[in-house]
């Protein structure tokens, strides 16, 4: 690599820059974003909220029946989530045993009050 | 020249609104160019007419202790001097404001601006504008002697002082950059240095001193002293231009005067963005170097080429003359 | 001459964090230095004792925002040592791919880190553009581009699949072919030698001496590496050589880093062949059995020690983490002796300091009149005064 010769050919090069929000880098399908909760699978087992680290799901009550794997049960409770608050470890993910709450693969998340609380 | 031509001359073209167009349109270049080279998009095309807007427009801050009106008087020296100087720049055909020896001037004129950056270094009372105007000083004395030897050679040259008179000569003859290749170089770098770019931004290091002299200047002052240092980077290259590459001259006559005019102009804005490409591409290459180790280059190498290329001068002069 | 103080820090352009230097100069040159590294005490090790295993690693992660695999591997490793359990080969790996992938980030972003404090600003943007292929693969694997969350008590959180195997691998030629341009880069440009070359010098005795580690140590001439000397993850199994250097200097400093970087790509390409198959984790017990362990792991800017006591319980009783930073504070302020002013970015810089994950002690006092300095004996009476309470309660 010759300094000069870079820096001459990278005048006819397109900048490596993504200008951002026009264009988005490509969201790989892994990618940790934004919680979201599946309401109707959710059975009120606060696993989530036990696991997460910056305790920033809190289970409120909220009584409902759903039907889990053919099985009518009566759930007590269902989690709210700071969302403002979440670090996007997947841990609630991991512990979850319906597939209620998963990360989805939204990476923009902003506001100004971190106790923002949503379902 | 009608006195009425002459204030349009100086005020709208080429002179002051000229001038400061552009000057803001060579900060873009410059910027655009480094931040292509460097693999970044760069600022759009009106960021600086934006930044100087905006920079007017802020609070003024005055650091304790400060003397006012000099701190505020110092950057508008700056300015009109390095306006001035740009006056006896040939941008169309020959300047009409010239005389024998506008070349010694407009040298002048041109240090002004870094004597002025240590002024407000020591009128700062901020222990890095005081480092980064002893700084600046100690620069200008290791590389204006070699830039002024190589600027002052095309004169002897020529044999006159008077920038008009070189262009002139150059149009019979051929261009100081072939001629002298060395103090062409070696004004490139002083011009480099002249305008504190990389590898020789040490009066203003950032990661060491935070902005040297500019550090407690806010609001008017740094928009006025910025806009200073854009239009020394016209002057400067304007000036090598005119002494090494031939100015706005063309070597053969088109026959009209406006024709002449416009080719001469065109050819003015070519090669001081050529020159503005060379001091890029210079700048995008190199990091900072120390003082120290600029005061061993520039007395052992740059001061000794000038002098070489001196005496190349002279001897091809007398030859010449002999001849 | 007289001697001045010139202060740089808590706030300064060359510093990216806080951190306070009373630098003693003699007209240019620099005869003396102290330092205050404690301005972002986080309380983490605290906060660590208090999640149980599951919940503590992504708040370890977060010591550092650079080498946040390093503190997790570190802590879990130390973790499984005191269970007594295995974590299968294919977990092995896949810690390894991460941890080089991180430590490849890192020495790019100090690459451009070192560019820009010397004003070489090109170098700089050129790295942090080659250092997004790199994020990319640690994206794609684990889902974020910093705080990867790769690690968990027993294994790993994420398999790497054939695809994201063969993606990683696609992407590894062109960022080789673009560290080989760096090192030829670097062995030509005269700035960058002007700048490197006889700065901050360190000599092998001193390097011993004042106990530094990593990089630091390594371009001094003292071959040390965890990896190799301590083995853990999978790097007993891999091909790869210790880099070391004896210039000493920033440029020797530069020579073993971009050294590491080859190396480290060879073993991200040994590793993403040679993947084992297998389980990506084993069911870990909820409880630590009462004991204690030393995790010592080979971070990006040298070894970086978890010491963790357990007492039968879900939580940690003591941790206590000394980063590589520490380790090689003292060593600047030896470096800096005898050098020019203008060289003090530079040779703070050389050492990759990352200074919040460093702060590990903060002194309050409510008055706010005593100066935050310990003496050793203050430590050491603090410390049997605290035993003391342990041992009545």
């Amino acid at each position: 690599m010759s300094l000069l010769g870079d820096l001459i050919s990278n005048l006819f090069r397109k900048p490596g820059t993504v200008l951002f929000p026009a264009e988005n880098l490509p969201v790989p399908e892994c990618f940790r974003g934004r919680i979201r909760i599946t309401e109707d699978k959710c059975i009120g087992c606060s696993r989530c909220a036990l696991v997460c680290p910056s305790q920033c799901i809190l289970m409120v009550p909220d009584q409902k029946e759903i039907e889990v794997k053919g099985r009518k049960i009566t759930r007590k409770k269902r989690p709210r989530v700071k969302v403002l608050r979440c670090i996007r470890c997947g841990l609630c993910e991991d512990a979850c045993p319906s597939e209620a709450i998963h990360l989805t693969r939204e990476f923009s998340v902003s506001g100004t009050v971190c106790e923002t609380e949503e379902m | 020249m009608d006195p009425l031509l002459l204030v349009l001359y100086i005020l709208l073209f080429p002179g002051i609104l000229f001038l400061l167009v552009y000057a803001l349109f060579l900060e873009y270049v410059d910027r655009k160019i480094l931040a292509r080279m460097q693999n970044r998009v760069g600022p759009p095309l009106l960021q600086p007419l934006a930044d100087l807007v905006k920079m007017l427009g802020k609070e003024v801050i005055d650091p304790r202790g400060v003397d006012r009106g000099a701190f505020d008087a110092a950057p508008l020296l700056a300015f009109a001097s390095v306006v001035t100087a740009f006056l006896y720049i040939p941008v169309v055909g020959t300047s009409p404001l010239s005389f024998e020896g506008d070349l010694v001037l407009v040298l002048y004129l041109l240090t002004i601006p870094t004597v002025i950056l240590f002024l407000m270094g020591w009128l700062s009372r901020n222990v890095y504008s005081t480092v980064g105007g002893v700084r600046a000083v100690t620069q200008l004395f290791i590389y204006e002697v070699p830039f002024f030897l190589a600027l002052l050679l095309p004169a002897m040259m020529a044999g006159s002082w008077n920038i008009s008179t070189i262009v002139q000569w150059q149009q019979g003859h051929l261009w100081f950059a072939v001629l002298q290749p060395i103090g062409f170089v070696i004004a490139i770098i002083g011009l480099q240095a002249k305008l504190e770019r990389t590898p020789f931004d040490i009066p203003e290091a950032e990661t060491e001193i935070v902005a040297g002299p500019w550090t407690e200047l806010t609001g008017r002052r740094l928009a006025v002293l910025h806009l200073a240092m854009d239009i020394s980077l016209v002057v400067g290259s304007g000036l090598v231009a005119a002494l090494f590459l031939g100015g706005p001259l063309l070597p053969w006559d088109l026959g009209n005067a406006w024709l002449n005019g416009v080719a001469g102009f065109l050819l003015f804005l070519v090669k001081t963005l050529a020159i503005l490409l060379v001091l890029v591409t210079f700048k995008a290459a190199t990091g900072r170097i120390r003082i120290d180790q600029l005061n061993d280059i520039g007395w052992k190498y740059i001061a000794g080429a000038a002098l070489i290329q001196a005496a190349g001068v002279l001897i091809l002069s007398a030859w010449w003359v002999s001849t | 001459m007289a001697r001045v103080i010139v202060p740089v820090g808590p706030q300064h352009p060359a510093l990216k964090e806080p951190v306070n230097f009373r630098i003693i100069a003699e007209g240019e040159t620099i005869v003396g230095l102290e330092l205050d590294v404690s301005y972002n005490h986080r309380g983490i090790e605290k906060a660590a004792e208090q999640r149980d295993f599951t919940r503590v690693v992504p708040l370890l992660e977060r010591i550092c925002g650079i080498c946040s695999h390093s503190h997790g591997t570190a802590f879990v490793k130390g973790i499984e040592e005191i269970m007594a359990i295995a974590v299968p080969p294919r977990a092995e790996y896949i810690r390894t791919i991460i941890a080089e992938l991180e430590r490849i980030h890192s020495h790019l972003l100090w690459l451009g880190v070192a560019a820009h404090e010397i004003g070489w600003n090109t170098l700089f943007m050129w790295t942090w553009r080659d250092r997004e292929a790199v994020q990319d693969i640690l994206e794609e694997i684990s889902g974020n581009r910093v705080n990867y969350g790769m690690n968990i008590v027993g294994g790993v959180r994420r398999d790497i699949t054939p695809e994201l195997n063969k993606a990683a691998l696609d992407r590894l030629p062109a960022l080789e072919a673009q560290i080989a341009g760096y090192v030829e880069l670097l062995k030509k440009q005269e700035t960058v030698l002007l700048r490197f070359q006889g700065v901050g010098r360190l000599t092998r005795e001193q390097a011993l001496t004042y106990g530094t580690v990593g990089p630091t140590a390594r371009s001094s001439g003292v071959e040390y590496d965890i990896r190799r000397d301590d083995p853990y993850c999978a790097y007993a199994e891999v091909p790869w050589d210790v880099v070391t250097d004896t210039h000493g200097d920033v440029y020797g400093k530069t020579i073993v880093r971009i050294g590491e970087l080859r190396e480290s790509v060879r073993i991200v390409r040994y590793c993403l062949e040679h993947l084992p198959e297998g389980d990506i984790t084993v069911k870990a017990p909820r409880n630590a059995p009462t004991g204690h362990a030393l995790s010592r792991y080979e971070a990006p800017r040298g070894e970086l020690s978890h010491y963790i006591r357990t007492n039968g319980t879900d939580k940690a009783d003591r941790l206590d983490v000394r980063t590589p930073t520490l380790a090689n504070w003292t060593s600047v302020a030896a470096s800096l002796v005898n050098q020019n002013l203008a060289d003090i970015p530079v040779i703070i810089a050389a050492i990759d300091p990352c200074l919040s994950c460093t702060s590990r002690l903060t002194v309050l006092n409510p008055q706010r009149t005593s100066s935050t300095e310990m003496t050793w004996e203050d430590l050491r009476r603090r410390a049997r005064e605290l035993n003391r309470e342990r041992e009545r309660c």
